[in-house]
């Protein structure tokens, strides 16, 4: 003990005195810990980055002795401010410490370069079952409007109706909607595109998000969407305009719809991990592959966008049938070599 | 593990916070508090408002640049489409910007002391944040548009479309209630949790260096670790009439235990008390340090972990 410690002045002024060790702990490590205070409320307010290089080496080191202190304090102190102090101060550090380490530019390269395919091929199963529920509800909706086309506007809703129905002629459908003339680029692009997005979007993450149901709602809502193709589909085909109406589908819908069903597969994978959580607990389960699902989730979104922009931009553009078969099949190809190709490799 | 100073926490809180551990790559155990739910409300609708507000601001200024600019049709469209987007963007990356950009806080977040944080204590990675968010659409705002209009739709007759909107609404209500960890539905999938991480400031330390009183092992031997710190807890209070009259109970009460005959005159109690707490925990601190710390007054020396007796 240093000979000019307070206790030790007290001492030789003959009053008996009591020397905490404690409290000479604390005196020793204080200026540490405040240190190690200032830097960690620096990261929390402005980030890693504002550090300058000596208070970056400095970081891991006061962070470790402030975990030696709080190891060290649990045993010799019983003053119940520097515990919990040192306990939220350690916690604080270790989180600036330990934090993600990777920028947003190298996340994304990543995610798109490896993760977003892996996850997709991980999912097949689910990407098969979610795209048999659209199918049966394509058939289901194509065969019950063929026989009957009163059944029309149960299965499609008034606003994605947008006037067409059982009274449509086949001049309305094919002027007004498949080779309507197009909008202004304005509001193809601005306007249309952006509601388009932001309504696919809301129905695709309630699909995505229905998993935590145990995925029967995400099944029925698939086959939702499919009973409504399918009812326009037969629309078309009783009006001698199926392959019209196919390439007027399809230059979007290949994208869109592969949207849908990846989210559909999403919402099914969580489903999936909390129905069977297999050797782990559910929680445990659902949080090891819930990324992997969400990883899915957010490459659907990105298509949806690319769907908005082809079917409310480009689709009355591109006004001939063939091409329209051309660029949705090419454009749905290419997902498909993206996502049965891309990453393959793990990144080093 | 019921460690003495979480103990006199819920002795003055009269609530105890759910905690969880996390073990840190030094092999050193960290408590985190679980948020409650209803800070977690409140920062939630605090984002909530702030949101509104920057929408507002945004698509004002926009509509009066608009209009300044001319009187055209295209500007107008222009500043639709413009408004449409930006609306979208703030509604849809307001959390995952900020939970990313602030490590797992928000401005609700950071104004009530809350983070979001791995629930096994590794780094909170993007992928996790967009996971935990990308359900909060159909979570909260959905539920909150039913709210609003009261389940009845645009005719005003009761939509059952909505309504069924509703009980699920009710089922992701409950979902932070039936698990554990207080996890929405969205902090399943990313695996996150939400803590409660104020600042906490070190305050001085209450050892007085010069004793005017002195203590016998007899008079210390009366107390264990839980008293000890609840006597700190009072001694840290801010000087005011209250805590004065409190300290002279407390005064008695020590004095009547541990068996002091001598009169403390009343201007020297509170210097009574911190000689005591010195001396005490002196004693404490040693004896724990022989293997015979005491967690309070009915602990015999070495049971320093011992489940709070009721009474």
């Amino acid at each position: 003990m240093a000979p000019d410690s307070p206790s030790a002045v007290a001492r030789a002024a003959g009053k008996p005195t009591l020397t905490l060790k404690s409290s000479e702990f604390r005196k020793g490590r204080e200026e540490g810990w405040r240190e190690l205070e200032t830097l960690v409320a620096h990261v929390e307010r402005r980030g890693v980055r504002t550090l300058s290089l000596h208070e970056l080496q400095r970081l891991p080191i006061l962070y470790r002795a402030a975990l030696s202190s709080l190891s060290v304090a649990r045993t010799i102190a019983l003053d119940r401010n520097l515990l919990l102090y040192l306990e939220n101060l350690a916690l604080r550090a270790y989180l600036v410490v330990y934090g993600p380490r990777i920028g947003v530019g190298e996340g994304l390269r990543t995610f798109f370069r490896h993760d977003l395919p892996a996850a997709v091929r991980s999912a097949r199963w689910h990407i098969v079952i979610a795209t048999l529920a659209l199918l049966v509800g394509v058939a289901a909706g194509f065969l019950l409007t063929l026989q009957d086309e009163a059944w029309f506007s149960s299965f499609v809703p008034t606003g994605l109706a947008g006037g067409r129905g059982p009274a449509s002629t086949r001049a309305d459908l094919l002027d007004k909607v498949i080779f309507a003339p197009p909008p202004s680029a304005l509001e193809a692009f601005g306007i249309f595109a952006n509601f388009l997005f932001s309504h696919n979007t809301l129905v695709g993450l309630m699909t995505f998000g229905l998993g935590l149901a145990a995925g029967v709602p995400t099944i029925m809502l698939n086959v939702y969407q499919g009973l409504t193709l399918g009812a326009f589909m037969a629309l078309h085909y009783n009006r001698d305009l199926t392959l019209d109406f196919l390439g007027w589908v399809s230059i979007h819908g290949t994208t869109e719809l592969g949207a849908l069903v990846l989210l559909a597969a999403g919402g099914l994978v969580i489903a999936d991990k909390i129905l069977f959580p297999g050797r782990y607990g559910r929680i445990e389960n659902l949080a090891l592959h819930g990324r992997q699902a969400a990883q899915i989730a957010a490459g659907a979104v990105l298509m949806l966008f690319v769907a908005a922009i082809l079917e409310g931009g480009f689709r009355q553009l591109v006004a001939s049938t063939p091409a329209r078969f051309a660029i949705g099949l090419g454009v749905g190809a290419l997902w498909i070599a993206y996502f049965s190709l891309c990453g393959r490799r793990r990144p080093t | 593990m019921t460690l003495v100073h979480e103990r006199t926490s819920q002795f003055f809180e009269g609530v105890r916070r759910r905690r969880r551990e996390i073990v840190t790559p030094e092999g050193v155990s960290l408590p985190v508090e679980l948020a409650d739910y209803g800070e977690r409300l409140s920062a939630f609708f605090l984002d909530f408002g702030l949101q509104l507000v920057a929408i507002i601001v945004i698509v004002l200024s926009i509509i009066f640049v608009a209009v300044k600019a001319d009187q055209s049709g295209l500007t107008g469209g222009i500043a639709l489409a413009l408004v449409l987007f930006i609306y979208f963007l703030i509604r849809n990356m307001y959390f995952i910007f900020f939970e990313i950009a602030w490590r797992g806080a928000t401005p609700g977040k950071r104004a009530l002391g809350l983070r979001v944080i791995d629930r096994q204590g590794g780094p909170l990675l993007p992928m996790a944040v967009i996971a935990r968010n990308l359900t909060r659409e159909v979570e909260m705002f959905l539920p909150l548009g039913i709210l609003l209009t009261g389940g009845r739709g645009i005719t005003g007759a009761v939509d059952w479309g909505q309504l069924s909107l509703a009980i699920w609404m009710l089922f992701f209500a409950v979902l932070p209630a039936i698990n554990r960890d207080r996890m929405r539905g969205g902090d399943l999938i990313a695996g996150t949790i939400v803590i409660a991480l104020p600042k906490r400031a070190l305050s001085g330390d209450l050892v007085e260096a010069t004793a005017r009183f002195f203590f016998s092992e007899q008079h210390l031997r009366a107390y264990g670790a839980f008293e000890l710190q609840v006597l700190e807890e009072l001694l840290r209070r801010p000087d005011s009439p209250e805590s004065s009259r409190v300290l002279d109970e407390v005064c008695d009460k020590i004095c009547r235990r541990i068996g002091w005959t001598a009169p403390v005159p009343p201007q020297d109690v509170a210097l009574f008390l911190r000689d005591f707490y010195t001396a005490e925990r002196a004693y404490l601190e040693r004896e724990q340090l022989f293997g015979k710390g005491r967690a309070d007054k009915f602990a015999r020396p070495g049971e320093t972990d011992v489940a709070p007796k009721s009474g």
